[in-house]
């Protein structure tokens, strides 16, 4: 289990999380829903190390204490991270990137299975394995990222809008693979403004507004909630809308 | 005949810039820091060679399985002892760059200034395997030949160490995308470290090879500095092949100036094509736009 507490961040003066309170579990999709702005990437990055919590937080997995590790450290301890922009090493080929998503030494013993695990999930990266990332297209670039943080054999997996810039069509590949991972016994948490698809897939989410969580419950509660309808899931339209992501 | 003359000794030169060019890609590239005392690394591993033989009667190849290791060693001690509370307080790329500049720009006189007492202002220059041998029509000598020929193989070594290993490749993800690294488990700080004492080991096995063919003092790092910025700038920063390609270059035209100009207006040759490149192309020969 993926345990925060009383995580609170601040850029100068802003205060940018204040007193995040959330857990998640093995084989669980987690959904963090919110504005722009509302600290939800922030989030995503204090658990991974890349920007530190103030004094007082705790992020716990199997009972360690990653509050104030280095990041190379929360990923040897099991936490995966896939941020905004993807982050994958764009002059260097699809194998090298998988390579390197196993450069952690938690991930040596399983790499070949993870590898192919991968490849399984996103069967177009076989195709592409000597190709140099950046010119793939945007889709092909988020399984890269998704497919390097799996080879790290993670216990959880973070997201950060991974179906950004995405056609339709790639988004819902996107989604169904996501729930493949969820399904295959890793917790994923995952930030999205796609609030319609991704608690479709999701068993609990969070809403962040300004900086603290102001909703959480089951994703079927969350859909029936009014006030997730209004900001969330397109008001009166929702009933109607299609699959296109709705980027406000 | 005059052509090839030209062009082995502008490949012999050539070659050695891209060695020590090489080294300093590594250091730029990778750790990020812009050491303006690499060249005095490099005198003084041509000083250590030039003990070694005449002192211990220790060949200058066989010297560099110890001066190499040593370079290696110091290199790592000034990163971890110097360099790592800049590399930790910097906010972001250019203020470690000033910072980095700055330091490096006081360890050079401290280098130089060791050198001078040591060894006084004077050149110095040893004579080893300095036998002729016909090539082609032209003359070259075998030690020259040598340097070059273990340039290379330290060249094409360290290529393939940093394009075919799982660490080689890390370093390379480190010059690309620092932040991304951390994310796969990269201890970025280390891998600068271990890059920077790579690059001063390269940069002295360039000092051990041009010092078996060329006179030296305890003044010229500054030369091999600036060549090497030149070189590495030229080719994109943190591009190896780059570099290898910029360091050919170099050497071809300034020997060819040398011989068929007007020996005087090597340095300025050397600038006018640094000055072309910038010009044309911002991002080096083999570099990429930042996007």
């Amino acid at each position: 289990m993926l345990e925060i507490r009383h995580l609170s961040v601040s850029y100068g003066q802003h205060r940018a999380l204040a007193d995040i309170v959330l857990t998640a579990n093995r084989g669980e999709i987690v959904v963090i829903l919110g504005a722009n702005g509302a600290g939800k990437s922030t989030l995503l990055k204090a658990v991974a190390g890349l920007v530190s919590a103030a004094a007082g937080a705790s992020v716990r997995i199997r009972d360690r204490e990653l509050a104030g590790d280095e990041p190379h450290r929360i990923v040897e301890a099991g936490i995966a991270l896939v941020p905004e922009g993807r982050g994958i090493f764009g002059d260097l080929t699809v194998r090298e990137n998988l390579q390197l998503g196993a450069y952690a030494a938690r991930a040596r013993d399983d790499e070949a299975r993870n590898h192919a695990r991968v490849l399984a999930l996103f069967p177009r990266l076989a195709e592409r394995m000597s190709q140099t990332a950046r010119t793939m297209s945007g889709g092909e670039q988020q399984m890269l990222a998704i497919g390097r943080a799996l080879m790290s054999s993670p216990e959880f997996l973070l997201l950060d809008e991974p179906s950004l810039g995405l056609s339709p069509l790639v988004c819902r590949e996107l989604f169904a693979a996501l729930k493949e991972i969820g399904a295959s016994g890793i917790g994923v948490l995952l930030v999205e403004q796609n609030a319609k698809q991704s608690l479709a897939i999701a068993q609990r989410g969070y809403v962040i507004e300004t900086g603290r969580i102001t909703l959480a419950g089951k994703s079927e509660m969350l859909r029936a909630d009014p006030a997730v309808q209004r900001a969330y899931l397109g008001a009166a339209g929702a009933a109607s809308s299609t699959d296109t992501p709705s980027t406000d | 005949m005059v052509l090839i003359d030209i062009l082995i000794s502008g490949l012999i030169l050539g070659g050695m810039y891209a060695l020590v060019a090489m080294g300093l890609t590594l250091q730029y590239g990778v750790a990020r820091i812009l050491n303006l005392a690499y060249g005095e690394v490099l005198i003084a591993s041509a000083f250590a060679t030039y003990v070694l033989y005449t002192g211990f009667a220790i060949s200058p190849l066989l010297g560099l399985l110890i001066v190499l290791p040593l370079a290696f060693a110091a290199n790592w001690l000034i990163y971890r002892v110097m360099l790592t509370p800049l590399v930790k307080r910097a906010r972001n790329r250019v203020t470690l760059e000033i910072d980095s500049i700055l330091a490096t720009f006081g360890l050079l006189f401290v280098l130089q200034g060791i050198a001078f007492v040591v060894f006084g202002g004077q050149y110095y220059s040893y004579s080893y395997l300095s036998v002729p041998l016909h090539l082609g029509g032209s003359i070259v000598s075998v030690n020259r030949l040598l340097a070059l020929g273990f340039a290379a193989a330290l060249g094409i070594a360290l290529y393939l160490a940093l394009t075919r290993t799982r660490s080689g490749t890390a370093i390379r993800a480190v010059a690309v995308d620092p932040t991304s690294a951390q994310l796969v488990a990269i201890n970025v700080r280390r891998v600068a470290g271990f890059a920077f004492a790579l690059g001063g080991a390269m940069c002295a096995a360039g000092g051990v090879l041009t010092s078996m063919f060329l006179t030296f003092n305890a003044a010229m790092g500054v030369v091999f500095t600036m060549k090497a910025l030149i070189v590495v700038i030229m080719g994109g920063v943190g591009n190896l092949l780059g570099a290898l390609l910029a360091g050919l270059l170099l050497g071809l035209i300034e020997t060819f100036v040398a011989r068929l100009v007007d020996p005087g207006l090597t340095l300025a040759a050397n600038f006018a094509l640094f000055l072309a490149v910038l010009l044309i192309r911002p991002q080096g020969l083999l570099g990429r736009r930042a996007s």
